[in-house]
């Protein structure tokens, strides 16, 4: 309670100064008027009345102090006593300061991260009353809740019929296309885009609303402000100016201002109508056709609240507008969910692992953070244990035991506070180069705001308890025994922290090594994946079943292009196509879902996919009849091994004429069951092919000379695997760097503990040598209980470590979480670190000269 | 004989202001006034214990303050004694009468 009004008096000083100034001067009036009315003249009253009321600045000062003076004084004093005797041993100052602003500084550049990602909204006018809107489908066949976009046809339907949003507008995809010849990320937006996000423009106008629908009379583009600077060079006559997109001219209306950073998570350059992909792509079918169709998926729907509608309010709404408008066009909708505009904040499967991800990293850099205040609790400790004497002589003066608990936490906070200023620097260097190497340049902003500070504020507090309060209470108490296991406790956090960070980053290594070297079940190496864009609206499904037949035969007949073959899905891309899959004597009611795959004969012989049983899909072959399905399938379907042979149905009853081996061509985690159905070439399916250029140029020339408007690309196979690696090698990279952290600390910590068990048993050593010890059997004296809790530390880590690798599952690749060469490693490189720790001090043990210990006492 | 208030006993004049504010809101100057003539004269409490005592009072929240008029119409502050106030002169009260009592016993009978 006292501190309280303390504290608002400090807040309120002036106020209450003046209070007093006044309150007195009333006094002084009436002592004044009580002379003169006994008869003194009114002069010599006033001056008897401020003789009678003394220095009246003094009386003010000596009530002030009884709010302010004592306590602010001894806090400052406190401050300043603590800075002093900081000062006094500047090395275990700065070792303390530099621990905690390390890990404090990694806790702070990851949170900085989450906030840009999931705590910041879009960098637009009131964000808080910007959504956006999900479709969503309960139960789909893939089992799991489905959130996704929403057709261009219903986007319009609940543009026009919403009256709880002042406007809907819709983006779609980004992706990179080539500007002036250079590439640039575009975003294809609804007209009303920078309209309904109330994004003015830093020179020019935006959309009108019939530059989204498809003719319209110019191709007109909004570019950002960095493209304008850097690419236009500031050109003050930008607006109006031409400029060419792939192959068409584009009109530039207007430049966003430079605070608006796009609304996607990569940096956006331009922003074009969606009506413009007839422009940009005149023979790519889909999007025509997403313009127009209501079973084609999807935008991207957002929007502004209406004035007086609430999210829920508009989120009952546009789910029975959904519904109206699914039953009217014959799809299937359960309503729609609205979510904020944080990076993050999207309902769904995705945003859930990016949360885990999250989750395993703060684990990693809170357990740091954990590492250092044990660290720093240690060498306070030790250092407190010095300061005894001291410590008793003030409480023999009479200070009491809280005081001097105080003055002692002071000490900390002054450390945790400097900790924390440097933390808060190193998390505005750090994140934004990280990023950049890891992902490319971002579109968030990474400056710590004051969500950042105020998480730093609280961390260092917090570090400074964790790390002062222990020790004060225990450097201050008067039972010995206590203090020393408080020791040992502390030293066995600090190994086990570091086992177990150490452990999780040796085995994210060990998955990536696994995951590069281990046969991934296909030919990687040798093999490019090759993409036919055919003009579409030329090529019904006949004509395109057509071309893709006549191909194959052609290629069959060039030298060096064989093996080759076709598949639906592109190799470790992340894709999945799923089929329904029952045995016939099961009902349609336990049907399961299982991986497929539409792949040609040529499919298994490229890839080097080994067929274990039965035969290749064949010429005589009824396409809806026969399959062939993996290892995975049989081991889990068919637990007696007998599958060849037998009847499933996917959709229809179809034969297994074959068993295939096993092969990592989803992606690097366990292999799921899979069925392979024969292609029937409906779509464009991917071609692969050995990745030599006499191959790939063969491939070309041949669909040049069938079609030249098609477009065709290839890219390697590794390319794919490497990209299907990098969120496990970001995170092997980042694991590492807490684990060298964490043994760096673990190290100091070790060898802060025992130099300071050398210093304090500086007499002991002495006198023993002096009686005849050998240098060897005092180490082991003194060593002996640090080692003990070195062991301790060592075993619990490991069980931790085991406990704790379970977040990590999914990026070990089939590397047993219980790996043995991982955790051999990291029990031999913590035990070096330990001896290392344990050279300096025991050399100054040795080295103790009996003589001048004895002359000393 | 005047007695100033440092040479009373420590916090006999916290006391006696909580007692003085038993009889309703009063300011300061008004409480120099009263302890002086119901003490005939004896308390004279100068302003530089007088208020720092009032301070003290309001820190510890036994009494409060209200700017209002005084008796001629000047803006002064008035001071009111509070629940927590009104406990503490109990248990004061008690304390000092032990204390006294004890004075009393030790100037009689040693």
């Amino acid at each position: 309670m006292n501190i309280i009004r303390r504290l608002q008096y400090l807040i309120r000083n002036r106020r209450m100064e003046q209070d007093l100034a006044e309150e007195m001067d009333f006094h002084r009036a009436m002592v004044q008027k009580d002379l003169e009315a006994s008869g003194l003249a009114p002069h010599d009253a006033a001056l008897a009345g401020r003789r009678a009321m003394g220095a009246s600045t003094q009386m003010r000062e000596a009530s002030r102090a009884v709010w302010i003076w004592p306590w602010l004084e001894s806090v400052a004093q406190d401050v300043v006593y603590a800075a002093r005797s900081l000062r006094r041993q500047p090395g275990f100052a700065l070792v303390a300061i530099a621990v905690l602003a390390c890990s404090i500084g990694l806790n702070t550049s990851l949170f900085t991260v989450y906030n840009a990602v999931a705590l910041r909204p879009w960098s637009v006018p009131d964000p808080g009353r910007v959504v956006r809107v999900y479709g969503f489908v309960r139960n789909p066949p893939q089992g799991l809740d489905n959130y996704s976009g929403f057709s261009v046809p219903e986007y319009r339907y609940l543009a026009e019929h919403s009256k709880s949003m002042t406007g809907l507008f819709f983006t779609n995809g980004e992706s990179g296309l080539m500007l002036e010849q250079r590439k640039a990320n575009y975003v294809f937006v609804s007209g009303n885009f920078f309209q309904v996000l109330s994004v003015g423009m830093e020179r020019g106008r935006g959309f009108l609303p019939d530059e989204d629908r498809a003719g319209a009379p110019e191709a007109v583009a909004v570019i950002s402000y960095s493209v304008w600077q850097n690419r236009f060079g500031g050109d003050p006559n930008i607006i109006g100016r031409r400029v060419k997109m792939q192959d068409s001219p584009f009109v530039v209306v207007g430049v966003t201002p430079p605070d608006f950073a796009g609304t996607a998570p990569e940096v956006t350059d331009l922003w074009l109508p969606l009506a413009s992909t007839g422009i940009l792509y005149p023979s790519d079918s889909w999007t025509n056709r997403l313009l127009r169709e209501a079973n084609i998926c999807c935008v991207d729907i957002g929007g502004r609240l209406a004035p007086g509608f609430g999210r829920e309010q508009a989120r009952a709404e546009l789910s029975v507008l959904s519904r109206e408008f699914a039953s009217q066009s014959n799809e299937k909708s359960d309503g729609v969910e609205l979510a904020g505009t944080a990076l993050l904040m999207q309902p769904g499967q995705e945003s859930r692992q990016v949360y885990a991800v999250f989750g395993t990293m703060f684990a990693g850099v809170m357990l740091v953070w954990l590492l250092a205040c044990a660290n720093v609790s240690n060498l306070l400790l030790a250092r407190g244990a010095a300061r005894r004497r001291e410590i008793a002589v003030r409480v023999s003066l009479g200070a009491a035991r809280p005081r001097v608990v105080r003055q002692l936490l002071t000490e900390s906070l002054v450390l945790a506070v400097l900790a924390g200023g440097l933390g808060i620097t190193l998390a505005w260097i750090l994140p934004g180069p990280i990023l950049r190497g890891a992902v490319g340049e971002v579109s968030f902003r990474l400056q710590p705001d004051t969500t950042v500070l105020a998480f730093t504020l609280g961390l260092s507090l917090l570090a400074c308890l964790a790390c002062g309060l222990a020790p004060a209470l225990a450097v201050t108490g008067a039972a010995r025994q206590r203090r020393l296991s408080l020791r040992s406790a502390l030293l066995a956090l600090q190994v086990c922290v570091s086992v177990i960070l150490l452990v999780g980053a040796g085995l994210l290594v060990r998955g990536i090594q696994h995951a590069r070297t281990e046969d991934p079940g296909f030919a990687v190496a040798d093999t490019a994946t090759v993409s036919i864009d055919l003009p579409a609206n030329a090529y019904p499904i006949p004509a395109t079943r057509a071309f893709f037949q006549t191909l194959s035969q052609s290629m069959q007949e060039v030298p060096g292009a064989q093996p080759f073959g076709w598949s639906s899905m592109e190799p470790l891309v992340n894709g999945r196509a799923f089929t329904s899959f029952r045995l016939p004597s099961e009902s349609a009611g336990q049907a399961k879902m299982v991986l497929q795959s539409a792949v040609s004969p040529g499919f298994f012989e490229t890839l080097r996919i080994p067929i274990l049983a039965g035969r290749n899909f064949g010429p005589a072959d009824s396409p809806g009849s026969v399959v062939l399905v993996n290892q995975a399938l049989v081991n889990k379907y068919f637990p007696d091994g007998q599958g060849l042979g037998k009847t499933i149905v996917a959709g229809t009853p179809r034969q297994i004429v074959g068993i295939v081996r096993n092969a990592h061509t989803v992606d690097l985690d366990a292999v799921d069951p899979m069925i392979y159905v024969p292609l029937l070439f409906d779509i464009a399916p991917t071609l692969l092919v050995r990745n030599r250029p006499d191959v790939l140029a063969a491939v070309k020339a041949l669909v040049g000379a069938m079609e030249p408007r098609a477009r065709v690309s290839s890219t390697p196979l590794s390319q794919n695997l490497d990209r299907s690696l990098m969120a496990s090698r970001i995170g092997a990279a980042i694991a590492g760097m807490l684990g060298v952290v964490a043994l760096s600390l673990a190290t100091i910590g070790i060898a802060g503990v025992f130099a300071y068990s050398v210093e304090q048993r500086n007499h002991e050593i002495g006198i023993r040598m002096a009686l005849g010890a050998r240098p060897s059997q005092l180490i082991g004296a003194v060593f002996g209980s640090a080692v003990r809790s070195l062991a301790v530390g060592l075993a619990l880590g490991m069980v931790g470590a085991f406990l704790a690798s379970s977040l990590l599952r999914q990026y070990l690749f089939g590397v047993s979480r219980l790996d043995a060469m991982t955790y051999f490693a990291v029990l031999v490189t913590l035990s070096l670190a330990g001896l290392a720790a344990t050279y300096l001090p025991a050399r100054k043990a040795a080295a103790i000269d009996p003589i001048e210990t004895l002359r000393q006492q | 004989m005047e007695s100033k208030a440092s040479e009373l006993l420590p916090g006999t004049l916290d006391l006696l202001i909580l007692k003085v504010l038993m009889r309703g809101t009063m300011h300061g100057y008004g409480i120099a006034m009263r302890l002086k003539s119901v003490s005939e004269d004896v308390l004279q409490v100068g302003e530089s214990s007088l208020y720092p005592a009032l301070q003290r009072l309001l820190l510890k929240g036994w009494a409060k303050a209200e700017w209002g008029a005084s008796e001629n119409n000047r803006r002064a502050r008035f001071y009111a004694i509070t629940a927590a106030g009104r406990k503490q002169l109990g248990v004061e009260r008690e304390e000092f009468a032990r204390v006294v009592g004890a004075i009393q016993k030790v100037l009689e009978t040693a």
